[in-house]
């Protein structure tokens, strides 16, 4: 999952070397900010094939949050 | 009574020595009834007026979770005060109605104080309650703090329910938050009187006067009124905070040094911050979530919507219409170009990258604060044809010097002198200011050095309002 997850991550970054854990916060990586979050949540969406809520969304700060969210959708 | 009036510090030293030994369950409604006073002595219109919206608020608010025709009705009641406000005070409009014998006008100054702050902070409230975020407020007492509390009616800090509502049941105001609240409200002072209050003629000589100045003149006045605005408003927003924390609150930071910003998104980040938090929150990102399918469009869209309605909070016109498109224009070629210019700040020389990029930030916010500080689009565009044609003036004094270095009707070079002095000092080590006002050891230097440098060079009885006064 996390592997699918950094291909989105590098796709919108535009950062072929970008490397992501899942301590990487939007503070780690500098083209990550209120700009381009939704065009990274949309691609996400479209990756995984789910759907985030706005509150959701809101709440993503680092790549653990967007992680657990999706581990959770699995579950359902 | 404005918060640099020797009338306010009697008022203020009452209401802190009272608030400070009133047990903690009165000390909302003394608040309250000082802030009614506060805003009542600025006049009576303004009372009535935030008493009218905040009771509506609060009524509508326990209608608004069941019901979406409440929720929309309330937001739509809250913007239409905003533009109805901005209208009478753009154009200035006679407005006035009588109850009985009593006579009510708009023709003093402006319709009310603080309206188009404290009809955000309604807006975020109901938007709160309504989406399940939180409860409605149950004591009407605490409502009528959130809204009028003097600290912040003014102009802000812009507080969202979840910021200030913990607050009110706090129990206990320290000897230290009393000191701190007290150097806050000095290097506010210090910023307003002695360096914002300083650049009020340089600038307005340019501005309000003659147009035809040389292009530096005229690029040199738009830099002194960036600088005159952000001390202007910082130096309220220190005063706020400090008399807020005086009385027990903490209230929201607004500037985090944006004349410092690399880029003009960063600069939104850190100039008037909980203005833009507002924004970003209740219009930016919600028009983005719903538009998010068309990626890149989606966040032009949102951010050309979400400045376009930032002009029009701060006045209907075109000047601010062009304001907010410079904005809009600087950050959609950030977004466009973002990942290029990443790349290249990682090729050269990283000082070099950022003191390039600060100089470029701040010339674009200075020419976007043309349209801002311009009485008309027509004065803003022959600024702005100024500001590229004949750059240097046939003599310097006449022509550079003594516009912007004014003192009354007589040339005044040691007035310009001081203020650009202390200013650049302040901008250099704005920083470590903050750190040795924290620290216990430095804490009566700070003190007796602001208090001075206040009672030397501070600009007494100027009449100056503060600029975020008139939104």
């Amino acid at each position: 999952m996390k592997e699918q997850l950094q291909k989105v991550f590098r796709t919108v970054f535009e950062d072929n070397s970008l490397i992501i854990s899942s301590t990487t916060s939007a503070k780690d990586i500098k083209m990550w900010d209120s700009l381009t979050h939704l065009q990274l949540i949309a691609e996400i969406e479209d990756e995984f094939k789910i759907k985030f809520s706005f509150e959701e969304v809101m709440m993503f700060n680092s790549v653990a949050d967007i992680l657990k969210t999706i581990e959770n959708r699995d579950v359902q | 009574m404005t918060f640099n009036s020797p009338s306010f510090f009697l008022f203020l030293f009452i209401v802190v020595t009272v608030n400070y030994l009133t047990p903690t369950s009165f000390r909302s409604k003394l608040l309250v009834f000082a802030s009614f006073v506060f805003i009542g002595l600025y006049n009576f219109e303004s009372l009535l007026t935030l008493l009218f919206l905040s009771s509506l608020n609060y009524y509508l608010a326990k209608k608004v979770v069941a019901n979406r025709f409440f929720y929309v009705f309330t937001v739509a009641l809250n913007v239409c005060a905003i533009l109805l406000f901005n209208h009478f005070s753009t154009f200035n409009t006679g407005f006035g109605f009588s109850v009985f014998s009593a006579h009510f006008s708009t023709d003093k100054f402006f319709i009310a104080l603080g309206l188009s702050f404290y009809s955000l902070q309604n807006i975020a409230y109901i938007s709160e309650v309504r989406f399940g975020r939180m409860i409605p407020e149950t004591n009407i007492i605490n409502y009528f703090l959130y809204c009028s509390f003097f600290p912040k009616i003014i102009s802000g800090p812009v507080m969202l329910p979840a910021e200030f509502f913990p607050q009110v049941e706090k129990t206990t105001i320290t000897a230290s938050e009393l000191i701190m609240g007290f150097q806050r409200l000095l290097l506010g002072l210090f910023k307003k009187m002695v360096i914002a209050d300083r650049l009020v003629a340089a600038v307005s000589s340019v501005f309000d006067f003659n147009s035809d100045y040389a292009g530096i003149t005229t690029i040199a006045a738009a830099y002194l009124f960036t600088l005159q605005m952000y001390f202007d408003f910082s130096g309220y927003t220190d005063m706020a905070l400090g008399i807020g924390k005086m009385l027990g609150y903490n209230l929201k930071e607004n500037f985090d040094t944006p004349l410092r910003s690399t880029s003009v998104s960063e600069f939104w980040r850190r100039w008037h911050i909980s203005l833009i938090s507002f924004f970003t929150k209740y219009i930016y990102y919600p028009v983005v979530y719903k538009l998010r399918e068309y990626r890149k469009a989606a966040a032009l869209t949102g951010i050309a919507v979400t400045f376009i309605i930032s002009g029009w909070w701060h006045r209907i016109g075109l000047t601010f219409f062009c304001w907010a498109l410079c904005h809009v224009v600087y950050l959609s070629f950030e977004l466009l170009t973002k990942r290029w210019r990443v790349k290249l700040s990682e090729k050269i020389n990283k000082r070099l990258y950022q003191l390039f990029s600060v100089f470029i930030v701040f010339n674009l916010v200075c020419f976007s604060n043309i349209f801002f500080r311009a009485e008309s689009f027509e004065k803003a565009i022959r600024l702005v044809k100024n500001a590229v044609g004949n750059f240097i003036p046939k003599n310097m004094l006449s022509g550079f010097v003594a516009p912007l270095a004014q003192g009354g009707h007589q040339i005044d070079e040691f007035n310009l002198f001081i203020s650009i002095f202390l200013m650049v000092t302040v901008l250099l080590f704005e920083r470590k200011i903050n750190l040795v006002a924290k620290s216990a050891h430095l804490r009566i230097a700070y003190v007796v050095i602001l208090l001075l440098l206040i009672m030397v060079f501070g600009v007494f009885n100027s009449g100056a309002r503060f600029i975020y006064m008139q939104f």
